[in-house]
């Protein structure tokens, strides 16, 4: 089991899985096996035990957060699973109303359920020893992976589901601008071209110039599609009725890690108040605050990309960056489109808290 | 109507028809659309000139103009529905231009080996194209010689016109070009009738040196010491793409002694900043590379950013290499002072509000290809963009260096007035 594990650091080491889907993808496979082998007596010692896996894995690969997400979301269905099966007998502690105090400390009032997890969690919290009752814990295995199940449904239909509401945010003969090389984004547009006719102008995303498999693929589908170097996106922003970009994560406060490059479109937009659309799908919400880091980018690339080997002794004299991500403020940003729904960037807070368990934020 | 007129008319109509005839099945042989059409306009209106001296009434040539009329926007009309569309928006850049074929009429050598190198783009920036091309025309005056029955100061200028159109085909002309050739007309036509012609041509000539000095190379001189005064010890300079006059303060303000460090922001289509990235590293300043979407990770390094001009604006807005406008928003952003240097001679007046207005497109020829190994062939519904320039608005600059001293882009409008209206 354990060479599973180690198999998928390696691969996040070496930069052999990128892009979130995959990892996603991967990390759920991953954890799936891993429970569905896990000898364990107590739910306490399964979750510590994939808290261990989960630790290890964002350790791998600092720069692909879906991984933390994927761990989390997963630790939260075991609870949220452990939970209703324990809390089926005594459910009465249960029938408190709504009231400011459980608002405030739940923050959740949408539905019954998250809030009998917290309640519960609290409760467990005080007395340990309501953990040693639960000799079913085992037999909550196949809730488990049926709950797992469904996550790697929503992850094998996200980009089915971002797509859903494409039509409404696309009207006809708009001029759509967007970057890099993003699926979410791809399929996005794809879909509404099918009841929309309009432009997409795409900017190619130098060094890894991603917008030109974008364009390729958006111009297959039968969608006008101008390529463009990035140079020109301020001087076409005047023509472009909306931003559309990808997400690599969408960060509690309601930013987004996108392509490098993403900063420039979403400030140019700002500056011709063009609305931005970041299209993403939730298991890229990550629980974490970017708060001293505004401009630096979360990784940096090979320089091969910028100036190569065969400028000749040029290399050797100057330095060059590659920065792989951008850091990109929630005020920049007008709309999350999400496999659940539309939110304004400032509910991204309250989206994780219903998606994760507080407890897990710390793997 | 005269029998005899009459004939006249219906052979006028018949040529105006073969001319009509003849330029589709010309047009039929060019590879691809754009070209077709502008191959279609260049060789109807050679062929409507031709028809011309023939039938030299109005009437044949009107009705030969509105036939290619009509050709074209027929031609325009075939176009699908998404392709028109996306079109219309760029219809105006201008078709891309191809290297013009074989000199038509009086075209002087040195002009016609200038127009292949602008349209091959040997030959770039607003200064290295003014100076070739007023190098060029030196030497088309100097091999001028005025015909019979007319002056030099009434001949030349229409002489010179004719090669100016053939460095316009090759490539759209320059503001820096625009402004000089204004002055050497002004020149030409103020040039004294007595004079022996040597004389005069002669006099045209060091006119044109002392233009190409006093407006170019001397004004550098100042601008390098005057920007010299904005560096400091220890500064972190950014400058977008090549600009010669930034080379020039850089690598001055180096000699200078001064201890900076110079970051290159670069990008397609044309990545000139690495050009400048040898010069400057060759000469011993430390320099960083960046291409532009690296831009914000790199930005708050940054004490002063300088680039250099295609065009002034009367607003104070700056016409300059694509991209420069975003590097101006950037810097605004975070409150670094974002300088423009600019000599005066490349002032233009009238106001641009965005970059669509007017603006150039890269032929795909001369853009260098993306150092990634996948090639995009243009697909029917896909089609590649290199727009040249941008508009930098006046306010996201902190000041233009010029000749004339450091001013904020909203003084810019008074400079005609303050040098003379007859210097700009």
């Amino acid at each position: 089991m354990d060479s599973q594990v180690d198999n998928l650091i390696w691969k996040l080491r070496r930069r052999q899985i990128v892009g979130s889907r995959l990892t996603a993808i991967e990390t759920l496979l991953v954890l799936r096996q891993y429970i569905t082998k896990a000898k364990f007596t107590t739910i306490d010692q399964l979750i510590q035990k994939i808290k261990g896996i989960g630790a290890r894995l964002v350790a791998a690969q600092p720069t692909e957060p879906v991984v933390g997400n994927i761990v989390r979301k997963v630790l939260h269905h075991i609870r949220e699973e452990y939970k209703t099966a324990a809390n089926k007998p005594g459910s009465s502690i249960q029938s408190s109303a709504f009231s400011l105090r459980n608002f405030v400390v739940s923050g959740q009032p949408r539905h019954q359920a998250t809030l009998q997890k917290t309640e519960a969690r609290d409760h467990l919290l005080r007395s340990r020893s309501d953990w040693h009752h639960d000799n079913h814990a085992e037999s909550l295995k196949p809730v488990i992976m049926e709950a797992i199940q469904d996550i790697f449904d929503e992850l094998e239909t996200v980009y089915e589901s971002v797509s859903k509401s494409a039509k409404d945010h696309i009207h006809s003969d708009e001029i759509i601008l967007t970057i890099g090389k993003s699926r979410t984004v791809e399929s996005f547009l794809k879909a509404a071209a099918h009841t929309r006719k309009f432009t997409v102008i795409v900017a190619e995303t130098a060094p890894s110039y991603g917008g030109k498999s974008t364009a390729k693929a958006l111009a297959s589908a039968g969608i006008s599609t101008f390529l463009v170097p990035d140079s020109s996106i301020y001087a076409l922003m005047s023509r472009v009725n909306k931003v559309i970009l990808g997400a690599h994560a969408v960060l509690a406060q309601g930013g987004i890690f996108a392509v490098s490059g993403s900063l420039m479109v979403a400030t140019a937009a700002r500056a011709h108040s063009t609305p931005v659309v970041v299209c993403t799908g939730q298991f890229k919400l990550t629980p974490l605050w970017n708060l001293n880091n505004e401009y630096g980018s979360a990784d940096i690339e090979n320089p091969d990309a910028v100036l190569g080997f065969d400028e000749g002794s040029l290399v050797d004299k100057v330095d060059v960056v590659n920065p792989y991500y951008d850091y990109v403020k929630p005020e920049l940003i007008d709309v999350l489109i999400t496999n659940d729904g539309d939110h304004p960037p400032s509910s991204v807070y309250r989206l994780i808290k219903e998606a994760y368990d507080d407890a897990d934020h710390e793997l | 109507m005269s029998k005899q007129e009459r004939r006249e008319l219906q052979e006028k109509q018949r040529a105006a028809k073969e001319v009509a005839k003849a330029q589709p099945a010309k047009g039929a042989k060019a590879a691809n659309k754009p070209s077709q059409a502008s191959q279609d306009n260049q060789s109807s209106k050679k062929l409507s000139k031709a028809a011309e001296p023939s039938t030299p009434s109005l009437g044949a040539s009107a009705s030969a103009k509105s036939l290619n009329a009509t050709s074209a926007s027929t031609s325009q009309h075939n176009l699908t529905g998404t392709e028109a569309f996306g079109l219309r928006i760029f219809s105006h850049f201008g078709a891309i231009k191809h290297p013009s074929g074989p000199a038509k009429g009086d075209i002087h050598p040195a002009i016609v080996r200038l127009g292949r190198q602008f349209a091959e783009f040997a030959i770039t920036g607003a200064n290295a194209r003014c100076i070739a091309t007023l190098t060029a025309f030196q030497s088309v005056i100097q091999d001028y010689s005025t015909p019979p029955n007319t002056t030099l100061s009434r001949h030349l200028t229409t002489h010179l016109s004719h090669q100016i159109n053939h460095l316009v085909g090759a490539r759209p002309m320059s503001v820096s070009m625009a402004n000089a050739i204004k002055h050497i007309k002004v020149e030409i036509t103020n040039s004294d009738i007595d004079m022996p012609e040597q004389n005069a041509k002669d006099e045209l000539c060091h006119k044109i040196d002392l233009y190409i000095r006093d407006r170019i190379i001397v004004a550098d001189k100042v601008i390098r010491t005057t920007a010299l005064r904005k560096i400091q010890d220890g500064d972190t300079i950014l400058t977008y793409a090549r600009s010669s006059v930034v080379e020039k303060v850089l690598l001055y303000a180096h000699s200078k002694g001064r201890e900076f460090s110079v970051i290159v922001v670069d990008s397609r289509p044309m990545l000139e900043g690495k050009g400048l990235l040898s010069k400057l590293s060759s000469a011993g300043i430390r320099c960083t590379y960046i291409l532009l979407p690296a831009l914000p990770s790199i930005i708050d390094e940054v004490n002063i950013v300088f680039v250099g001009a295609h065009s002034m604006l009367s607003n104070g807005a700056v016409f300059s290499r694509a991209g420069t406008a975003m590097v101006a928003m950037m810097a605004q952003e975070r409150s670094i002072p974002f300088v423009v240097c600019c000599e005066t001679y490349k002032y233009s007046e009238g106001i641009h509000l965005d970059s669509f207005t007017k603006n150039e497109l890269a032929p795909l020829s001369v853009s260098i290809p993306a150092a990634s190994s996948e090639e995009v062939q243009s697909e029917p519904n896909l089609q590649i963009l290199n727009p040249l320039y941008d508009l930098t608005p006046p306010t996201n600059i902190t000041a233009v260096v010029t000749e004339v001293g450091v001013i904020p882009p909203s003084s810019v409008s008074s400079l005609p007035f303050a040098l003379g209206r007859q210097f700009i």
